[in-house]
């Protein structure tokens, strides 16, 4: 009975919030779900405006199927972020059709909520927290518009759940940090690959080329003390074992014994925030030691593997050894992994490496006669060398000479495992950019690498780069933007002016505070604050503590607050004039009646008392006139209250 | 059975609520006291809604999701508080039913005035499930809302318990309370018959003469037909060119006298019986004519006007009753 049907400023505000919150899941949706919404709106508004006949219900159950389909098609699942959110929006277009009642709009404010999870599981930058503030906004003032009563307009909503949405942020907050979180997920969503830009599980020829043209940030380092030197800056990702003669590929990833890595030199402490990833593997500066963090493992060949992949960024606390003395022994098995060769590929590398190994039996000798080879052979680094054929390895250290870090590491491990010695391929990303306003290293996808790993007795396995004798300048580019705090920057800007790089660092400066305080909040944190808050070792029962004392002040601050508010407005000057004269006149014997007006109550003292009639009459009468006549000047008023004044002393003396 | 249980539950939480808050009186101002809030059918969708959201924001140990669940509902919850405020400090002035006759629909009218600094919208007053009024009260504004109510039967009865709820700011929540103002209606008889007004002191033979003489040129205006209104009365050449059913009404008293009474009618019931003098005292009223009422045990001199009228439906209303 209530049901006066959705205004239509709610209604408006409704499309206008599903079409923001569709926008910022564009980069997610299918290509036809944007347009189809924009039609279903369009459609709406016309329908709106003329207001011609809904679609029948065939023709909507049939638009479903066909919606279905094409999500099929598109996605080839129902299942996922992408395919559920383009499912989500385009049923929601559907809606729109035949939205009527105040429940079907709920029913698309809740789907453009949702929309809004959605983009918020997606991504989470903090230059799209605006959007989807407004995103809420929009929505939230629609669904005031669904109460029932009378249409309002559009600015009292705005105005109005503006204003109920600040009042819901210091609950938000203290639910933020103190509703309990879980260490880990019950089910993982699907990981959409190629929307993520970053190194993989294996490495093919022009793999990192592409990388190093993304200016994306892969990891952000905060050291807890001093930083390494500027050459000991590798960090390492997915470790490579196994070769077919085109693609690197990972072997295996059994769990480290504990004696693998023995520790030396100096230790840094260090903070890595890994933006989202599909490798996998906690990039991690060589040489990071044990013990793994929560939900990772360390592995014998020394990476850190997750359990799942990585769909957010998320922050990992280790310590790094570079001088670190690494796995002296080497089983038959292993060394038979690493030095694997495709057969009946590459017969001039072979050539080569016999050639070299006969003139050095000793491997370390034999490692460097290779990376002279290396220096002295003429070759170029290129990010857009010349195709390489069914030999690759042949082609590119006989004939081409020309490639960037994968060939290299590439070569250089056939040449070793050739060779008698084993050897792996190391991806991962070498430098750092230091933001000096947030002190951290920032490193970038262009900042991806790879190198090689070799095998010597007693000594273990070390690192071994040969792009960095191919091309020395490649690997200096940090040590130059260590020397100016703000270089590397600039330099990226290739000649932009300082403070464009100033700007540029305080942004991901602030990017990262947001990546790392606010996103990165996660269930350890909430222990640490627990911590932090005082009550020792008995963590969730000061969370819960806190949670409830925060609830609990909210809700007293929102009673209260609304309460002021409902207050009856003070009485004015005026009124105030008038009450001293009505108690004055109470206290004669003959107070105001409830139901009686001031003139009326006058009217009725004048009847039996003609003295107080000539004082009081006039002052009812111009009491009556400045409440409910014409506006009148100050003067008058202040007159009036001097009146009045003058009346109540005059009598009660 | 669930539907069942469900008004059991209504009746008992009703019957609790009418012992605790007792009898009251107009003018009355809505205290927290006495106010109830339940989320609503889209409340509780909404609740399942937030708690997918938190579900899936704890799951992906997603942050910026769990924000928005948490901001969402710090929205909803400020809302209940909004909903529950809407009723809160809302004075009812005035709560006056009008008679009715039986079979047709009784107005209440009830004055309401909001003292507060903030509209109050959505509002609905109800006295039962499919009879409400809906309406909005701007800051610091009074206004007069009327409601109908059935009235069923003759005599005099008590206008149930009133509801009044508001589901604002989004519809999520319902905050209610029962009103139990004890206020009387007086049902007059059905008013139907279809017999002619009885002889008057004046000759019945004039009176017709008259009518008949004078046909629908001399009714003043004309009215919406209702039912129980006599045939005679219809504005036939009205619906005879298309148009609606239209009672025509005379302007000045004709100046003739009617007794009316049982006398004549004995083929009917009681009911019958006061059916057809209504039907006679609103003729009567119609054309302006006096008229005087005797029953056993209540006699009406001649009179006309409006209280002339009240006095003796409301004698007919009360026939038979102990208060009468």
């Amino acid at each position: 009975v209530s049901d006066l049907g959705a205004g239509r400023a709610s209604t408006g505000l409704a499309v206008a919030a599903l079409l923001t919150t569709a926008a910022v899941n564009w980069h997610h949706l299918a290509w036809w779900c944007l347009p189809l919404l924009v039609l279903a709106s369009a459609w709406h508004a016309r329908a709106a405006m003329r207001g011609h006949a809904q679609p029948g219900r065939a023709a909507r159950i049939g638009l479903a199927g066909i919606i279905t389909c094409g999500v099929l098609l598109s996605y080839r699942t129902l299942n996922g972020l992408s395919a559920g959110a383009t499912l989500l929006a385009a049923m929601t277009a559907v809606k729109l059709f035949e939205a009527r009642s105040l429940r079907d709009w709920r029913v698309i404010n809740g789907a453009t909520l949702f929309l809004l999870l959605a983009a918020c599981l997606d991504r989470q930058q903090i230059w799209r927290l605006p959007i989807y503030a407004l995103c809420l906004w929009l929505s939230a003032a629609s669904l005031r518009g669904l109460a029932g009563g009378a249409p309002l307009p559009a600015t009292t909503l705005l105005r109005e759940s503006a204003r109920q949405l600040l009042y819901a942020v210091p609950l938000a907050l203290v639910l933020f940090l103190f509703f309990p979180r879980l260490p880990g997920a019950f089910w993982a969503l699907p990981v959409e690959g190629d929307a993520i830009t970053g190194l993989s599980d294996e490495m093919a020829p022009g793999e990192i080329a592409r990388l190093v043209e993304s200016d994306e940030p892969a990891l952000r380092v905060r050291f807890a003390g001093a930083l390494p030197p500027a050459r000991e800056r590798y960090w390492r990702g997915p470790v490579l074992h196994d070769f077919d003669g085109a693609t690197w590929r990972r072997h295996r990833s059994a769990a480290a014994s504990s004696t693998a890595l023995e520790p030396r030199g100096p230790a840094y402490h260090y903070t890595t925030t890994i933006e989202a990833n599909t490798h996998s593997t906690v990039i991690a500066l060589e040489m990071t030691g044990p013990p793994a963090p929560a939900g990772v493992t360390y592995t014998d060949d020394f990476q850190l593997l997750l359990r799942r992949p990585q769909i957010q960024a998320q922050s990992y606390e280790l310590t790094a050894y570079p001088l670190a003395l690494r796995q002296t022994l080497l089983t038959t098995a292993e060394r038979d992994i690493d030095l694997a060769l495709p057969p009946n590929r590459n017969p001039r590398t072979r050539e080569l490496a016999t050639r070299l190994r006969a003139a050095n039996s000793d491997d370390a000798a034999y490692v460097g006669a290779v990376l002279n080879f290396f220096k002295q052979g003429g070759f170029e680094y290129t990010l857009t060398p010349q195709r390489l054929g069914h030999n690759a390895i042949d082609d590119l250290l006989f004939s081409t000479r020309q490639g960037f870090c994968g060939h290299y590491a590439s070569a250089f491990v056939n040449l070793m495992r050739a060779g008698g010695v084993p050897a792996r391929v190391v991806t991962g990303y070498q430098g750092g950019e230091w933001n000096p306003i947030g002190h951290y290293l920032m490193v970038r996808q262009s900042d991806a690498h790879a190198w090689a790993e070799v095998w010597l007795p007693a000594r273990g396995w070390l690192r071994a780069d040969p792009t960095a004798v191919v091309a020395p300048q490649r690997l200096s580019r940090e040590s130059l933007a260590l020397e100016d705090d703000i270089g590397g920057a600039g330099e990226r800007l290739r000649g932009g002016a300082r403070w464009v790089a100033a700007v540029l660092q305080t942004w991901d400066a602030v990017n990262f505070w947001w990546q790392d305080t606010v996103v990165g909040f996660n269930a350890s944190r909430q222990l640490k604050l627990a911590d932090w808050l005082g009550f020792g070792d008995r963590d969730w029962q000061t969370l819960a503590v806190a949670l409830g004392a925060g609830m609990a002040g909210w809700l007293l601050w929102i009673a209260w607050s609304l309460r002021r508010l409902a207050r009856a407005s003070p009485p004015d000057a005026l009124a105030r004039a008038w009450r001293r004269v009505d108690r004055r006149l109470a206290r004669s014997g003959q107070p105001r009646a409830a139901h009686e007006g001031v003139l009326a109550y006058c009217e009725r003292l004048a009847l039996t008392d003609a003295a107080l009639a000539t004082v009081v009459l006039p002052l009812a009468r111009q009491y009556a006139r400045l409440r409910f006549g014409p506006p009148a000047e100050a003067g008058e008023l202040r007159a009036f209250v001097r009146a009045a004044r003058r009346f109540t002393r005059s009598s009660s003396s | 059975v669930f539907a069942a249980l469900r008004l059991r539950i209504i009746e008992r939480v009703g019957r609790w609520a009418r012992k605790r808050q007792g009898d009251e009186v107009a003018p009355l101002v809505l205290r927290a006291r006495r106010l109830y809030i339940l989320p609503t059918r889209a409340g509780y969708a909404a609740a399942l809604l937030l708690l997918v959201m938190l579900i899936a924001g704890l799951n992906y140990t997603n942050s910026l999701a769990l924000l928005l669940t948490f901001v969402l509902a710090g929205f909803v919850l400020v809302g209940m508080h909004e909903c529950q405020r809407t009723l809160q400090g809302l004075e009812l002035l005035r709560a006056q039913p009008e008679d009715c006759f039986a079979g047709r629909d009784g107005v209440l009218e009830m004055r309401f005035a909001n003292g507060a600094r903030h509209a109050r919208r959505a509002l609905t007053v109800r006295a039962a499930p499919e009879r409400a009024t809906s309406f909005d009260i701007a800051a610091g504004a009074q206004l007069s809302v009327s409601l109908t109510h059935r009235c069923a039967s003759r005599g005099r009865h008590r206008v149930g318990r009133l509801e009044l709820a508001s589901t604002a700011p989004f519809g999520l929540f319902r905050c209610w309370t029962w009103l139990h103002l004890s206020l009387e209606v007086i049902v007059y008889p059905h008013p139907v018959g279809s017999r002619p007004l009885p002889q008057t002191s004046a000759g019945r033979a004039t009176i017709l003469a008259s009518h008949i003489s004078s046909g629908e040129d001399e009714w003043a205006s004309l009215r919406a037909y209702q039912q129980g209104d006599s045939p005679r009365s219809i504005a036939w050449k009205t619906v005879a060119r298309g148009g609606p059913f239209m009672v025509g009404q005379y302007a000045g008293a004709v100046g003739h006298d009617y007794q009316l009474s049982f006398a004549g009618l004995e083929s009917l019931d009681l009911e019958g019986r006061l059916s057809q003098l209504c039907v006679w005292v609103e003729d009567c009223a119609r054309i302006g004519a006096a008229c005087a009422l005797s029953l056993p045990g209540v006699a009406i001199p001649l009179g006309r006007g409006t209280a002339h009228r009240q006095a003796l439906l409301r004698a007919l209303a009360l026939y038979g009753s102990t208060a009468a």
